[in-house]
């Protein structure tokens, strides 16, 4: 049997190290210098990176299920550093291909239309857009199509020319140009639907716990802000605001449940799907209930607000947006047919074997 | 405290019962068949209701004592999506399977227990809902219909408004004030009402299409017996608070309009969709999904004893907002103007729906009202 629950008392230990390292100045820092070592060997002390990448290539184990609650805190706290990258993206492109996981942090080329990168006798030339911190990271993996296969391909960062660029939460999303440089390649049975896939479920997972933060903030802001005599929390409209941001919480916390079971258990390719459009959109109507509830507070840079609506407004187009992902869930549906589009929703991925 | 929606895995059996379900309904009920109803607004079929009982398919969450089947919130929410989404005609044991079981069960004495509830499980006893009056809405506590004790019983004057199906039904639980108090929600009281009573006079209120669901029920002197007291006298409030979990929590508030949905591509297959349809499409299939979770958590909730008032009052209303959104956004993949009269199925339930849709956010509780109960529980 599957265990389809993360472990309690590793849930335990890294909200205690987000607590402690994740605070608003450390936030501010990172987005500043581009880095937060502290918070970034706290995490590495206790393994959270490599939590759910196998022991037998340098992981430190635990399931699928654990490294996707961790991220869900990491997402919480707006924790500054490459947690999905290196473990759930990286760490599993690696392990799926038997290549080692090295001991720093490592990210992933996402793949965008504009990149150039290709392949010849075992080097890399390029250029790829958009790699999550790579700026601070030791290695950098990457999908690539080889002789008709799959193969996942492992490069030394410091081999990369690497040029800094920012997404909307001030988070490394930089340019990697490549001159013939050296890549360590092996075959895998991951593809590039099944990576964008993961992408997906890392972000929905984030962005479940950075919509439950701003949830729980907004809901605390006007309870103790005060006008014409009384919290504003009291005002009907504002409640409205409090209400959707709720739902929205609700809504994306347990599709980012269901996803990450899904995938735990198999094939969750609706679920994820199906999370990521949830997500993105809840994104945009979510930051603009907490913001419209927090008032001016919320638009200025000494209040922690902006640190989750930005992440959610990065993170809503990363590894496709609503509009990319309502397709996909439309086009599952199309191929389930009007008889078999309830026990698709009902059922998901896995509808027809797992009755 | 934002609050906590545990996801439900379904269990073996329970997946084994979903297919039951579909299975049941593709034979007794084949599509082409009937005329399939939207959600919850559908045909009162009493013979259907009955055959459903006979499958052990009404009272599920009732002890066997009782006539029921202890099979609990979420074991109903299962078999309630299917018949819900396929637009089967259940409109006669629903308030009663739903809600009225609930109360008598939770307050009632024993011999009214024994006298309804296995009758409501056979499916044979259907019930409204007396709540609302012409000067009592979302203000409940304003309610002015009066039972005043006589020998051997209650007295009732008053007037009950929107009272959906009491031109069908049996009974209902009606809400009434039986003594003044200085806090409004004390002395009001609930009162089991036989709808063929003596005094009753049930005149219907057209629905704006001209159907018949809502009715006003004018009672006049009515005579309701001692034993038809359900709880207790002067708590008929906090009873009635309980009643409403039960009433928002479901599937019902969420597929009103799934078939309308289900048909817009019955009636495409085959042809290509298009990008702007496959994602409305898919817009509305990743939602359903999602609040479907929610609200099947909701239903594991009331099974593990707890009463999710602002989590039930948090999905209603989103889920119901959400079904208004999915009529708006499939009127507007296809050129038609919406018709009642219309050869086509999608079409009749395009007009239906265009129809019935603002009711999904007041019937159960409005928008308005919601809000400050999920605000409460948000606290």
């Amino acid at each position: 049997m599957t265990t389809t629950t993360a472990d309690e008392l590793l849930v335990d230990t890294a909200r205690k190290v987000f607590i402690e390292t994740c605070t608003f100045e450390v936030v501010e820092a990172a987005e500043r210098d581009g880095w937060a070592a502290g918070v970034w060997e706290a995490v590495a002390g206790v393994g959270l990176p490599w939590v759910g990448v196998p022991e037998a290539v340098g992981g430190v184990g635990g399931t699928l299920a654990d490294a996707l609650a961790v991220l869900r805190l990491a997402g919480q706290h707006s924790a500054p550093i490459p947690l999905a990258e290196t473990g759930l993206l990286a760490g599993w492109l690696l392990a799926s291909a038997g290549l080692p996981v090295g001991q720093g942090p490592a990210t992933v080329v996402p793949g965008s239309a504009r990149d150039s990168l290709s392949l010849g006798g075992g080097r890399l030339t390029g250029t790829a857009f958009g790699v999550p911190w790579a700026s601070a990271v030791e290695r950098i993996v990457l999908l690539v199509e080889d002789g008709g296969r799959w193969k996942v391909g492992s490069i030394a960062a410091v081999d990369a020319e690497v040029e800094r660029s920012l997404n909307l939460a001030g988070e490394p999303r930089d340019t990697i140009t490549l001159d013939g440089v050296p890549v360590e390649l092996a075959p895998t049975d991951v593809d590039a639907a099944a990576f964008e896939r993961r992408g997906a479920l890392t972000r929905v997972v984030l962005m479940a716990g950075a919509l439950d933060a701003m949830s729980r903030l907004t809901l605390d802001y006007t309870a103790g802000r005060e006008q014409f005599g009384r919290p504003v929390a009291r005002f009907q409209l504002v409640q409205e605001h409090l209400v959707h941001c709720a739902q929205d919480a609700a809504l994306v916390g347990i599709a980012a449940d269901a996803a990450s079971r899904a995938a735990v258990l198999g094939d969750a390719s609706f679920e994820i799907a199906a999370a990521k459009a949830l997500a993105s959109r809840a994104a945009t109507t979510a930051t603009r209930a907490a913001h419209q509830a927090h008032g001016a507070m919320g638009m200025t840079r000494e209040y922690a607000l902006h640190h989750l609506s930005r992440r959610l407004w990065a993170w809503r187009s990363e590894f496709g947006d609503e509009h990319r992902w309502n397709n996909e869930v439309g086009t599952a549906a199309i191929a389930a047919g009007a008889d078999e589009l309830y026990p698709l929703v009902a059922n998901g991925s896995d509808r027809r074997t797992r009755t | 405290m934002p609050l906590g929606f545990e996801l439900v895995e379904l269990t073996a059996d329970e997946r084994a019962l979903q297919q039951e379900v579909r299975e049941f309904l593709a034979r007794e009920l084949p599509r082409g068949s009937f005329e399939p109803g939207l959600g919850m607004d559908n045909p009162s079929d009493r013979g259907f209701s009955k055959r459903l009982a006979q499958r052990g398919w009404v009272g599920m969450a009732i002890p066997k004592r009782y006539g029921g089947h202890e099979r609990g919130a979420v074991y109903r929410f299962i078999v309630v999506e299917e018949l819900l989404r396929w637009g089967a005609p259940i409109h006669h044991h629903w308030t009663a399977d739903r809600q009225s079981a609930q109360v008598i069960l939770k307050f009632g004495t024993e011999e009214q227990k024994q006298r309804f509830i296995p009758a409501i499980c056979a499916g044979e006893l259907g019930f409204s809902i007396g709540l609302s009056e012409p000067d009592a809405g979302s203000d409940l506590a304003a309610i002015k219909t009066r039972a005043v004790k006589v020998d051997g019983g209650w007295q009732v004057n008053g007037t009950k408004v929107w009272t959906t199906g009491a031109h069908e039904t049996d009974w209902f639980i009606m809400l009434c004030r039986t003594s003044d108090a200085e806090d409004r929600h004390d002395g009001l009281s609930q009162l089991l009402v036989d709808l063929h009573s003596p005094g009753v006079q049930i005149n219907a209120i057209p629905f704006l299409d001209g159907g018949h669901h809502f009715n006003e029920v004018v009672l006049t002197d009515v005579f309701v017996p001692d034993d038809l007291l359900v709880g207790e006298e002067g708590r008929g409030w906090l009873q009635t608070g309980s009643e409403l979990s039960f009433e928002r929590g479901g599937p019902d508030r969420l597929l009103s309009p799934w078939l309308l949905v289900e048909e817009f591509l019955r009636e495409h297959e085959g042809t290509p969709l298009g990008e702007r349809a496959t994602a409305t499409l898919g817009w509305a299939v990743a939602r359903f999904w999602g609040i479907r979770q929610l609200s099947i958590a909701v239903n594991r909730m009331i099974d593990q004893g707890r009463a999710p008032a602002a989590e039930s009052a948090l999905v209603k209303d989103m889920a119901t907002r959400f079904e208004q959104d999915v009529i708006e956004a499939v009127r507007q993949l296809v050129e038609v103007s919406p018709s009642l009269e219309s050869g086509s199925l999608f079409e009749r339930l395009l007009a239906r729906s265009v129809l019935a849709g603002p009711s999904y956010t007041i019937r159960g509780g409005t928008t308005e009202v919601l809000v400050g109960v999920v605000s409460k529980g948000l606290r």
